[in-house]
């Protein structure tokens, strides 16, 4: 079972925690702070799998996680998961949802990433693109992390339910955010009114 | 700062986010975070109506703010108003509020409930799952009693969407683990098993997750989906890459799904059907085989998707540890992985190999490794990786390779990470003493232990060296030696002058024929390290001193001479000014031989298991110690793990707190503060085992007793019970008694140890000591699983003076720690005061969490009237002439009962000295007949009482007659002890 995701930046800012489980709103920062400090201690290129800190449950759960560019995802997990199975899961959610606000926010995305995007196809753009956002653009996925909470948590939420995966295909996944889309399109369209919004 | 969308999403959401991020300082971010939160909540509070969209927008700023970690206490209304509205996109932020901010309230949780229950009804496949992602994410006590009857039908209805399906699946297992009682099991459960069938994978997926969790509880009814499974996974297995679409993952057919299936599979045994067997056999093979071809991407997607499957599939053969064949070509596998340059193959290889070194099949093919192992924990960068490989060799250890790999260990340790130094100490005491052949070598790893990391060994370390010398005499020479030598290093350990001191003091005299070790040298040498030592070493070490004192006669004026000084006799530590007091007057009042009797050389420690291995235990949760399961599967590592066979001869009586339960987890007993002088001699160096204390000072029953002198119950009512255990229990919420309670209270009328009460997560074990109208009882708390309780609290009341209003016994608790680790026991300390006559025992409630669910159970304290006897003796004339004072009617009880055990007259003497009542012979014309007497002692009164019980082998029938002073007791005694035979 998954216990908690937590995404928080390179200066252990939270981006995102999920709690699959109930903590006071106290121990969740607590608990974001010592999973920052468990894993922003270590070295690049050393493995992805840790043993949990005391407060999410010590040795029995692991923390798997990923950095990408200014960003930490971590999976708290118990022993009833596959760390590989989570490693990819991760990687999976994070691409997706990047790609997925990426085409909604055009604008965020410069033109020639976009072009990339294409050429390479869905499948084989990860690499390539995670390398650009290294290089060049480290602030856009964080920024679309926090400007897009909601799309982010729904796209996390067809992928994991109550600390359970729920779904591993993508093309199911992008089908139902994309219906989700349509809804809200045609929603919003009636409802915006961006004049007075502030 | 990128470009913010405009047109799309919320432009205010937008800017308040830019507005915080602009902050320069934690200040003005909460100058602004609280200028936001007052403008959301007027708009709330406004008069003005606010459209769909502006509580959208709002509650995701408030979203935002708590994820910042600020408290959010309001806005809970306007979402659960969002959750009636129609539009998707409403309903959707509402919903992700509640499950992010879940709150308590209940009038909140009604209205929450009614939304959920109306979109569940709506046969809207997007509500319907909105709804139960909700359930499931909050997973309530609450949500599961309105939903848990619900779920079940919805996830096996024949119309429900695919998607709905999946997530009532997994909205179930949520309930179901947060509230395993509120789940019914019924017909539905076979419908479950068919899902593995299902067309959609999505369904699939989710209805093994679901299935792997139920069958842990209730395996039979699930057991046909052991089938199922296999074949699923054959299909899927011997598929092509290509047939399965889009949950073919990077020319891996549906890895996820194959990974829940083996997960699954290892919740039973190997099939017993052939067929099945075979197919699964074939299964295994195939993914040992794919391996091994060339991969078909270089993505890393394709080998992590490849290599998860594969590391599942070792772990099935690892389950079923009955394919030697199987069993080795994994472990070739695992090695391979060994040296796999991705870091986190090389994790999960040693991770996996761990495992596999405690089958008796693969063994030996793991011990083929060592060296690549030892060559990770030397050198690998990452800190995980090298725990894993030392874990592994902590579990490939054996007699064999013991040697090399305590000595890897030791290299390890002068460089290891300080985060897990501790655990290395422990394991390579663990290994040096298990596999100690040669006593020598291990009590010269135990001080290379501490000097390599003297800080980092623990109390039990030092403690179990000491407990093996002194238990072996052929080591005792060359400990004494050794530890001489390591204590003329300019700068020692601490503990290396604990373990130094003690050893010189009993066997300092076996160096003592050479003169470069002459007694005053031993002397001078540890005195010169007494100054810079902590309180509780010089202590040891005066213990030390009054030793040598009798060992070495000579010694005996400079000793003295060091005790008669200021700085001892006046020492502002009271423990200390008390040793040196006492001791020095020891030395100078009792003669030759008393001194020799006093401070006669230790008796051997009682066998038992190594403390250090419970502290390991401790630390690491059950599952840790492979080496633990090794010693069980292998008789004849045992005793070597002892050390040496118990000689009954020489080991002092068996110790009143001697481990009646086997398990070792929890802090000696003997925790008092030392109370007072001499008596407490050395007792800091085996704490762990205060009956072998030296034939000095009282012994353990008297130490008892002076301890128990003053309950000091300056405030009885406080005594009644812990006053706040915990906020939420109080002794009146404390629940109904399981309906066992009395049958256990039974079991202990006639005896004051053993196991009170045991089910699959707790173990409650009793141990209790009575003198006249005192008592003292431990209780141990173990926990029978891996996971940790939280918000442990043990209560003890007693209903019957709530009732009454009399106090008749006073019980006083000590807290114990609220957290009870995995596989870790904790003891409570209760103190017992019978202050006047009572009817029903004192109640003991034990609340916990487990896994964040609550559990409460409320047990009968084995404390019955019987226990405060005090047996008497008299003569056959006495007997009758109180019987005959008491002739009252209202003063006699008795019963004719039918046997219930057979009538053996040995067991039954015990039973009734068990009892408490003395047994008085020829007293009964009968001798077939039994005749007791004794005196229950309460602070208020004495009731004398006098008991008779008639045997007839014939008819298996019993008569009991009590006769005592006060009717109720009479009684009482009667109904307690007719149940007995």
């Amino acid at each position: 079972m998954i216990k908690a995701i937590l995404i928080f930046n390179n200066h252990g800012k939270p981006r995102l925690s999920k709690f699959y489980q109930p903590y006071s709103e106290d121990t969740q920062q607590q608990i974001i702070r010592e999973t920052f400090h468990l894993v922003s201690k270590r070295d690049e290129n050393v493995c992805n799998f840790l043993e949990g800190g005391l407060l999410i449950g010590g040795s029995d759960n692991k923390l798997i996680y990923r950095h990408y560019a200014t960003l930490y995802f971590v999976f708290c997990v118990d022993s009833s998961e596959s760390e590989l199975g989570i490693l990819d899961l991760i990687q999976r959610w994070f691409f997706h949802s990047l790609e997925h606000v990426g085409n909604s926010v055009v604008t965020v995305f410069p033109l020639w990433l976009s072009q990339i995007f294409e050429e390479e196809g869905v499948l084989s753009m990860h690499k390539v693109f995670v390398e650009t956002l290294d290089k060049c653009f480290e602030n856009v996925c964080e920024l679309d992390l926090i400007f897009h909470v909601d799309k982010v948590h729904n796209i996390l939420a067809e992928m994991v339910m109550g600390g359970m995966v729920l779904e591993t295909n993508m093309n199911e996944i992008v089908t139902q955010i994309d219906a989700q889309n349509k809804l809200e399109k045609s929603e919003t369209f009636i409802f915006q009114s961006p004049r007075q919004d502030r | 700062m990128p470009a913010v969308s405009k047109g799309d999403g919320m432009r205010g959401l937008a800017v308040f986010i830019s507005d915080i991020r602009n902050c320069k300082s934690k200040e003005a971010e909460i100058k602004r975070i609280n200028k936001e939160l007052a403008n959301i909540r007027s708009k709330f509070k406004g008069d003005k109506a606010l459209d769909g969209y502006s509580k959208k927008k709002y509650v995701c700023k408030l979203l935002f703010i708590f994820l910042l970690g600020h408290d959010i206490d309001f806005g809970h209304m306007e979402a659960v108003n969002l959750l009636s509205s129609n539009k998707y996109t409403e309903k959707q932020i509402g919903y992700l509020f509640i499950s992010v901010l879940v709150n308590s309230n209940s009038e909140l949780i009604r209205l929450i409930n009614n939304a959920i229950k109306n979109d569940l009804a709506s046969r809207n496949p997007t509500f319907m799952c909105l709804a139960l992602h909700c359930i499931a994410n909050v997973g309530s006590r609450e949500m599961g009693e309105a939903f848990a009857a619900d779920i079940p039908r919805i996830l096996v209805a024949g119309d429900s969407m695919d998607s709905v399906k999946q997530s009532a699946a997994l909205c179930l297992l949520r309930l179901y683990k947060a509230s395993p009682d509120l789940v019914p099991m019924g017909e539905w459960t076979a419908r479950v098993v068919h899902l593995l069938n299902d067309q959609h994978m999505g369904v699939v997926t989710a209805a093994v997750s679901l299935i792997t969790c139920l069958c842990k509880k209730n395996p039979d009814d699930f057991k046909t989906c052991v089938s199922l499974a296999v074949s699923r996974l054959s299909r899927i297995v011997s598929s092509a890459s290509t047939d399965l679409q889009d949950y073919t993952y990077y020319f891996v057919p549906a890895p996820w799904l194959s990974v829940k299936l083996l997960r699954l599979l290892q919740c039973y045994p190997p099939p017993e059907d052939a067929a099945v067997k075979g197919r699964l056999v074939e299964c295994l093979e195939t993914v040992l085989n794919k391996a091994q071809e060339p991969p078909k991407s270089k993505k890393v997607q394709h080998s992590n998707a490849k290599n998860a499957i594969l590391f599942e599939t070792i772990s099935l053969i690892i389950h079923y540890d009955s394919e030697p064949n199987l069993l080795v070509r994994a472990c070739n596998q695992l090695g391979q992985f060994l040296q796999h340059r991705e870091t986190n193959l090389r994790y999960l290889a040693l991770e996996s190999m761990c495992t596999l070194a405690s089958s008796e099949f693969s063994h030996e093919a793991v011990k083929t490794h060592i060296d690549t192992v030892i060559n990770a924990l030397k050198t690998e960068r990452d800190v995980s990786v090298r725990q894993r490989a030392a874990d592994l060799l902590y579990a490939m250890c054996d007699r064999s390779n013991a040697k090399q790999i305590v000595s890897e260990m030791l290299r390890y340790l002068e460089t290891a990470d300080y985060a897990i130094r501790e655990e290395i100490v422990l394991k390579v005491a663990i290994l040096a003493e298990k596999y100690a052949v040669d006593y020598s070598w291990y009590v010269d790893t135990i001080l290379n232990l501490i000097r390599i990391a003297g800080d980092y060994v623990s109390e039990e370390v030092w403690y179990r060296v000491l407990q093996i010398v002194t238990n072996r005499d052929d080591v005792q020479g060359y400990a004494a030696k050794t530890v001489f030598e390591a204590l003329q290093a300019p700068a020692c350990h601490e503990n290396m002058v604990k373990v130094g001191g003690y050893i010189l003091g009993e066997f300092g005299n076996l160096i003592a024929g050479d003169p470069r070790s002459s007694p005053p040298v031993q002397f001078s040498l540890l005195h010169s390290k007494f100054h810079l030592c902590s309180v509780a070493t010089r202590a040891l070490l005066l213990s030390t001193y009054i030793k040598f004192i009798n060992l070495f006669p000579e010694t005996k004026a400079t000793i003295q001479g060091v005790l008669r000084a200021g700085s001892q006799l006046r020492n502002a530590d009271v423990e200390l000014q008390q040793r040196a007091v006492e001791y020095l007057t020891l030395s100078s009042v009792a003669s030759t031989d008393v001194l020799a009797t006093v401070l006669e050389e230790m008796p051997p420690f009682p066998e038992r298991e190594s403390s250090i291995l419970a502290k390991l235990k401790r630390k690491k949760g059950p599952g840790a110690g492979s080496a633990l399961d090794d010693s069980r599967r292998d008789p004849s590592s045992h005793d070597i793990n002892g050390g040496v066979e118990p000689t009954p001869s020489t080991v002092s009586t068996p110790s009143p707190s001697a481990d009646l339960l086997g398990l070792r987890a929890a802090p000696p007993p003997a925790a008092p503060p030392a109370p007072s002088g001499a008596g407490n001699l050395l007792v800091d160096v085996f704490s762990d085992s205060p009956a072998a204390q030296p034939g000095l000072g009282p012994s353990p029953e008297e130490a008892f007793l002076s301890e128990l002198e003053p309950p000091a119950p300056e405030s009885p009512m406080a005594l009644l019970a812990d006053p706040a255990p915990a906020a939420d229990a109080g002794p009146e919420d404390i629940g109904p008694p399981i309906p066992e309670a009395d049958e256990l209270l039974n079991k202990f009328v006639c005896r004051n140890n053993g196991v009170l009460f045991e089910n699959q997560l707790l173990q409650i074990g009793v141990k209790s000591e009575f003198r006249q109208n005192l008592g003292r009882m431990y209780l141990f708390y173990g926990n029978k699983t891996s996971v940790q309780f939280q918000n442990f609290s043990p209560t003890v009341v007693h209903p019957g003076d709530l009732q009454t209003h009399i106090l008749s016994l006073a019980v006083q608790t000590k807290r114990v720690a609220s957290q009870v680790d995995g596989g870790a026991q904790v003891q409570q300390v209760l103190n017992i005061e019978c202050l006047r006559d009572f009817l029903t025992p004192p109640l003991l409630s034990v609340r916990f969490r487990y896994g964040g669910a609550p559990q409460s159970l409320t047990l009968k304290l084995p404390v019955t009237i019987n226990k405060f006897f005090q047996p008497t003796e008299m003569a056959a004339q006495d007997f009758f002439q109180r019987w005959k004072q008491l002739s009252l009617p209202q003063q006699e009880a008795q019963k004719i009962f039918k046997a219930n055990h057979p009538m053996d007259a040995e067991v039954t003497k015990a039973k009734l000295l068990g009892f408490g009542s003395a047994l008085l012979d020829n007293v009964d014309p009968n001798p077939e007949n039994f005749v007791g007497a004794g005196i229950i002692q309460t602070k208020a009164l004495q009731v004398g009482c006098l008991l008779r019980l008639e045997p007839n082998a014939q008819a298996q029938m019993y008569r009991l007659t009590l006769r005592t002073s006060k009717e109720p007791v009479s009684r009482h005694l009667c109904e307690l002890l007719a149940q007995q035979f």
